[in-house]
């Protein structure tokens, strides 16, 4: 029989391998096209081994839970889509940088008449990955520094180290994560960081110094994390002008939390999905475990895409959260909720609707936001079929609101402070697609239902996955 | 203060008259202020009562981040933030309160003198007592310092302040002097002033700017309410039982350090 070489993705073909496309080795074929169907898919198969090209530091229990299932397969689809799934599993290991799988008769003295072997031949990422980036923007230039040592021991550990010394800040983050061998979804990293944010919105200055551990796990469907978290937090003012209410919270605080996010993801694609849903849970418990801040906090994101006639896909999404200030001492401002922007409610400035002191956005203890989009190909479709299917148009309307909660009212007050001054906003615009990672929008919104003290603009924006650039 | 904030302060400070609900921020009284900050924030206090301006304290642990300057004590009048004395003395000028009207060019000369005498001096000795005697530090002024914030915050805290005070005695050359070289250098300065005081209540005849600042410091370092560095007290009183400084700052208090 001839070699059967399994690399990529390709579906094989409804009728058995094509043995014209094998080029020199079809001479060994000598048995007649309907027998090869035969023996695809009617003769049983036993896998007697399996072996490893090209290992080097890995060990070997986590490689045998990935490949377990191979040796289950009894025809020979069976082992060639059993193949594949583990060559999958050992991709997202995240240890090796090309995987390929050879199928083969068994030969030798043990080898049984249907007896098959399957070789990976693997090649393992290097010890020690680095690299090295420059950024300019925002004022400020920063040189970035990156290092990354994939399996570390061994079993899929990760180290990976990221350095940014730039001009005004310095921020790191060092980040140790491990799976558990044969259960990659189980898995478990311990982070270290620095990261300095500047919020102009609030005129405000932030350093987090933090440790986090965290573990995830998978419950049917969906997928869990714990986390626990430990922060120093620095805040201060941006500008000598910044208003007193901000100024009054500036200082230090430690934050100590335990937090649990639920995430359900059943869409196709992250950026401009066609179908599926998405629902996020995320709990936050900060003070039992130490620290000066107190507080309970949840939100949520859900989204739902539904596909319709002519390529349109109708999306609608939610979210919402509330803090709630365990103790006396009011919320910080370093953890309330922010609205407004490109990202939630468009046509209002970043982060600049709800409570504000002399133009400094406070934020606010409980938000909701929401949006109905629909997406459709371009007027005309231009490009059809090439590179204007990564251009969608786009009408879309949001809607939110933002406030601070007096919880000696009761849940039916703060319903009705939340339904009362509703922000909102519609417009139509252009969606380009980058990859998987982004996308970029440019959009004609009509800010509608601004209160006092909101910063909304009739502008057309450039929205860069969550960092916008504005257009006139 | 810089000429271009100067100009803009005087500015903003004469549009308006001095609002009932100044306040003045410190840090929290009984546990957590150290003493250059609270004789800092005397002085300040002291200034605006003689110049019958009525002013509110209010403490708050993070006092010292939410100045502009990074120093205490800082007053909020109406919606501007002035921090330290100098600059504050200015403002309070530029509202048209002033204690130096009637002093002529070489009396506001020797009066800057004697207060940069005094800051120089005094004000560096206290800090290097509170940051650099491995004895105050470690019974007072690190517990003192954290106190508002949760392990392991207070410690990380005192240890950066600790760091950067170190620092800066460096920077002025104090880094390398002894305690005893403090003490005798601190009593340098106290003869000075004792001399300029001679048998007066007021160094300049009536009273002045520099005087709530002499005062105080003054004042400060011999109050037992505060737990000032033992080896300050003694030196003080060894030196000045009947000089008339210290006639001027309460006899009282130095009998009641002196056992």
């Amino acid at each position: 029989m001839g070699t059967v070489h399994a690399r990529s993705l390709e579906p094989l073909p409804a009728n058995g391998p094509d043995f014209g496309a094998l080029g020199e080795e079809a001479e060994f074929v000598e048995v007649e096209p309907e027998a090869k169907q035969e023996i695809l898919e009617n003769k049983d198969v036993v896998v007697q081994h399996v072996h490893f090209d090209g290992l080097g530091r890995t060990k070997d229990d986590i490689i045998i839970c990935e490949i377990g299932d191979v040796f289950k397969a009894k025809n020979l689809i069976e082992v060639m889509r059993k193949s594949h799934e583990a060559r999958e599993k050992l991709l997202r290991l995240g240890i090796f940088r090309q995987v390929d799988v050879l199928i083969d008769t068994c030969q030798g003295d043990d080898a049984l008449p249907n007896g098959l072997d399957v070789t990976f031949e693997v090649t393992e990422l290097r010890r020690l990955t680095g690299s090295y980036n420059t950024m300019v923007g925002n004022n400020e230039g920063s040189m970035v520094l990156g290092l990354k040592l994939p399996n570390l021991l061994g079993r899929a550990e990760k180290v990976t180290f990221q350095f940014s010394y730039g001009t005004k800040e310095t921020s790191y983050g060092l980040s140790f994560f491990k799976p558990q061998p044969g259960n990659f979804e189980r898995n478990f990293s311990v982070n270290l960081y620095k990261v300095t944010g500047q919020f102009p919105w609030s005129s405000l200055r932030e350093t987090d110094r933090g440790v986090s551990a965290e573990y995830s796990f998978p419950i049917w469907k969906t997928s869990h994390t714990v986390k626990w978290e430990g922060v120093w937090r620095e805040l201060g003012c941006l500008s000598r002008t910044a208003s007193f209410a901000v100024r009054k919270e500036s200082g230090h605080s430690l934050k100590s939390s335990l937090s649990h996010a639920m995430v359900i993801d059943s869409r196709n694609s992250s950026i401009l999905p066609r179908r599926g849903a998405l629902l996020k849970v995320n709990q936050e418990l900060a003070g039992y475990t130490g620290g000066d801040v107190s507080f309970i906090k949840e939100d949520f994101e859900l989204q739902l895409n539904k596909q319709l006639v002519f390529d349109s896909v109708f999306s609608t999404s939610l979210w919402g959260g509330v803090l709630v200030p365990i103790g006396d001492k009011p919320s910080s401002i370093a953890d309330r909720f922010y609205l407004g922007g490109p990202t939630s409610v468009r046509g209002f400035s970043m982060h600049s609707v709800g409570p504000q002191s002399e133009g400094d956005y406070l934020g606010g203890e409980a938000y909701w936001a929401g949006g109905l989009h629909l997406y459709t190909p371009l007027p005309f479709r231009p490009g059809q079929g090439g590179f204007g299917e990564l251009f969608r148009t786009h009408f879309f309307l949001n809607a939110g609101n933002l406030c601070n909660l007096n919880y000696g009212e009761g849940p039916k007050a703060h319903i009705r402070k939340l339904a009362e001054c509703i922000r909102w906003s519609y417009g139509a615009g252009i969606v380009l697609r980058l990859g998987n990672i982004a996308r970029l929008e440019l959009n004609y919104c009509v800010p509608m239902g601004v209160q006092k003290g909101d910063r909304d603009e009739f502008q057309m924006w450039f929205l860069l996955e969550g960092r916008s650039v504005l257009c006139t | 203060m810089s000429l271009v904030a100067e100009a803009f302060v005087s500015q903003i400070a004469a549009a308006e008259p001095w609002p009932e609900n100044a306040t003045l921020y410190q840090q929290l009284k009984g546990e957590q202020i150290l003493l250059s900050d609270n004789a800092a924030s005397l002085a300040v206090q002291a200034f605006l009562q003689m110049c019958n301006l009525p002013i509110k304290v209010v403490c708050r642990a993070n006092a010292e981040y939410m100045s502009p300057s990074g120093k205490v004590p800082f007053i909020h009048v109406g919606n501007q933030v002035v921090s330290e004395l100098g600059p504050i003395v200015q403002f309070v000028k530029a509202k048209g309160h002033s204690l130096s009207d009637g002093l002529d060019e070489v009396q506001k000369a020797e009066m800057k003198a004697y207060m940069e005498l005094v800051n120089n001096m005094l004000l560096t000795a206290e800090l290097y007592l509170q940051w650099c005697d491995e004895a105050t530090v470690g019974e007072i002024t690190h517990a003192r310092y954290g106190s508002p914030y949760p392990w392991p915050l207070n410690h990380i805290l005192a240890y950066q302040k600790q760091w950067e005070v170190k620092r800066k005695m460096k920077a002025i050359g104090w880094g390398n002097k002894t305690l005893d070289q403090v003490l005798e250098d601190v009593d340098q300065c106290c003869q000075a002033l004792s001399q300029r005081l001679g048998t007066q209540p007021y160094f300049f005849n009536k009273q002045s700017d520099g005087d709530p600042d002499r005062n105080k410091t003054g004042r400060q370092i011999l109050t037992p309410e505060r737990p000032a560095p033992p080896r300050v007290s003694q030196a003080i009183s060894l030196q000045m039982p009947h000089t008339p400084w210290s006639a001027a700052c309460g006899t009282d208090e130095v009998l009641a350090i002196r056992k």
